[in-house]
This record gives structure tokens, sequence and C-alpha cells, in this order.
């Protein structure tokens, strides 16, 4: 067998992505148009997709901006919504060590959802891949690219688009299709509707304080019924 | 919301992607996660995303709209439904919004 490049790792990295470039670039249009329905100007829209890159918590945060909630909150919860970051980190750091501090570090910042699923993938089918570092360069830069061009192709069609169509709800449309799969393990789904009801009962709280005292339970109740129902562990 | 505010929002956002991406790493080999806590960890963007999407789905301008015929409250039901049937992200947006956009103008 051939030795394999570091280009031909970084090809494969980039190539491994495209297929899933329709799912990619269309969670970023709902996202981009939804920062502008929100009420961001397109500089504020465009600064916070190059700089947080994280789809989800750029949702999640809209409705918390528009009704002035504080800023630690804001921030508190974006950290919540991105700690499956932790985790992904947690587990590709193992494959990164080799490469200098910087580069780990900014390896590390373009993880993003799909380019994590695709290089998993390729650890589970060949473990010992050369080169891994490489093509995980390869899949991140590829994803970054198609979400960025999808995410500005967004806000500048929400700018076109009139307030009216109420399109600031796609976003949260979006979240629930984040969530219901999640859903399947069953201590989730206990959290989830836990974590929703006392949102919804604690809704009135100064400083949406609602919204973390529903973490907390939701949490709570999900580690709970894992506890209570450990045979139904999945993962 | 002015412009000001805006501004430190996203900065905010901004840096909660760049703690949770960068923590592990920056602090290299030392901190280990302990398997309970990586399992704590998993049910919490599910729970935090419940808790800001079921109050915007019930309350508009900060007033609890609990009828039967709110539209956002609609959409959303349809959105759960619409996923567990098709599993697609796109149908389960768009058909959110048609059934908004419906029951807006109609009802």
């Amino acid at each position: 067998m051939t030795e394999l490049s570091r280009e031909e790792a970084y090809r494969r990295g980039v190539r491994d992505i495209l297929p899933a470039a329709p799912g990619i670039i269309a969670w970023a249009l709902v996202t981009g148009v939804a920062m502008i329905k929100s009420g961001l100007t397109i500089q504020q829209a465009t600064g916070l997709s190059l700089a947080a890159y994280a789809g989800s918590a750029q949702l999640a945060a809209l409705p918390l901006i528009i009704s002035g909630a504080p800023l630690w909150l804001i921030t508190l919860t974006a950290i919540v919504v991105n700690l499956r970051f932790v985790v992904y980190s947690a587990m590709t750091r193992r494959h990164l060590s080799q490469e200098p501090w910087f580069t780990r570090l900014w390896l590390a910042y373009l993880v993003a959802d799909i380019m994590f699923v695709r290089f998993t993938t390729l650890l589970i089918q060949e473990p010992n891949y050369p080169h891994i570092s490489a093509y995980y360069l390869g899949a991140a830069i590829c994803n970054w690219v198609i979400w960025q061009v999808g995410s500005i192709a967004g806000i500048w069609a929400g700018s076109l688009i009139p307030s009216n169509w109420g399109l600031e709800l796609a976003g949260s449309l979006a979240l629930i299709a984040l969530v219901v799969p999640l859903c399947r393990y069953q201590p989730t789904l206990v959290g989830v509707l836990i974590a929703s009801l006392v949102s919804f009962i604690a809704y009135s709280l100064p400083l949406k304080l609602g919204l973390l005292l529903g973490v907390i339970s939701g949490m709570s109740a999900a580690l709970l019924a894992e506890s209570v129902k450990p045979a139904s562990r999945q993962h | 919301m002015n412009d000001f505010t805006v501004w430190w929002a996203i900065a905010g956002v901004a840096f909660s992607a760049i703690v949770t991406r960068c923590v592990l790493p920056l602090l290299g080999p030392r901190l280990r996660l302990s398997a309970s806590v990586e399992s704590s960890l998993q049910f919490a963007p599910a729970c935090a995303l419940a808790a800001i999407i079921v109050p915007d789905l019930l309350f508009e301008h900060g007033a609890l709209n609990l009828s039967a015929l709110n539209p956002r409250l609609l959409a959303g039901i349809a959105s759960v439904l619409i996923y567990l049937i098709t599993r697609s992200t796109l149908t389960t947006i768009l058909g959110g919004m048609i059934v908004f956009w419906l029951t807006r103008s109609y009802i």
C-alpha cells in the first residue's frame, strides 16, 4: 500500500463533507434569516455568524436578545447549548495531540456537528488512518465555508423579505427539529418535558431566570430517569 | 434593544463558542472528564433548547397565549409531528411555517 500524503488526507476530509452540503446550507439559511428577522442588522448578524459559528446557540440567543435578557444569562445559555462541543473536544483532542498547541486550539475551534460525525465515522472505519489531523482540517474547513456561505445568503435574503412574514419563527422550528430526535433516548425525553414545563411555569421570574430553572430541573430529571432505568441506556 | 447591548450579546455568544470548544485542548491532558460528567453534559443542550422553545411559542411580547388557536403554538406542535413522520429538518421548518401562516390568516 502506498503512503498516503497529507494533501490526500485533507482532500478526503473535504470530499466527505460535500454530500452533507444541502443539509448544512438549509440550516445556515434558516439561521441567517432568523437573525435578521429578529432585528439584528446585517453587520451584527454577519459578525455573529463568523465569530460564533454555532447555529443552535445563535438561534437560542435570539429570543433572549429580543426580550432584553441580561448579558450573563445570554452567555450562560449559549455555553449550555454549546456544551456538546466540550464532549466533542474530549474525543478529538486525543487524535490531534501531535500538533503544536496553537494548531490544536484553532482545529478545536473549527469543530462542528456534521464534521465531527464524519470524523468519528472515519475513526471507527479506519482506526489507523494516517494524517488524521489533515483529514480533520479538510472536513472542518469545508464545513465552515459551506455554513458561512449559507448563513450570509440567509442574512441577505432575510433583509429583503418583509418582517410581517414572521420568519423569525423558523429559528425555533429548526431547534424543534434538533431536539425531537434527541428524545429517542428516554431520559432525554424526561428532561425535555420537565425543562419545558418548568420554563413555562417560571416564565414570569425576573431576568429570565425561569430559563435557568428549567434547564437545571430538566437535567436533574434526566439524570434521575437514567439512574432509575439504566437498562434503557443506549450510549 | 439598542445597538450597544446587541454587540455585547454577540460577543457573549462568540465567547461561549470559543470557551466550550477550546477549554479541554487548552488545559491539555491534565483535565479529564469522568464518565458521569460526560453523561450529564449530554442532557444539557436538549433541556436548554426546550426551555427556550416552549416559552417562545407560548408567549408573545410577554403575554401568555394558551389559546388552542395560538398560531405559534400550533406551528410548533405541527413541527414536532411533521418531524416524527418525515425525519426531515427542511420539511419540518417549511411545514411548521405553512401551518403558522394558514392559522394566522384564517383563524
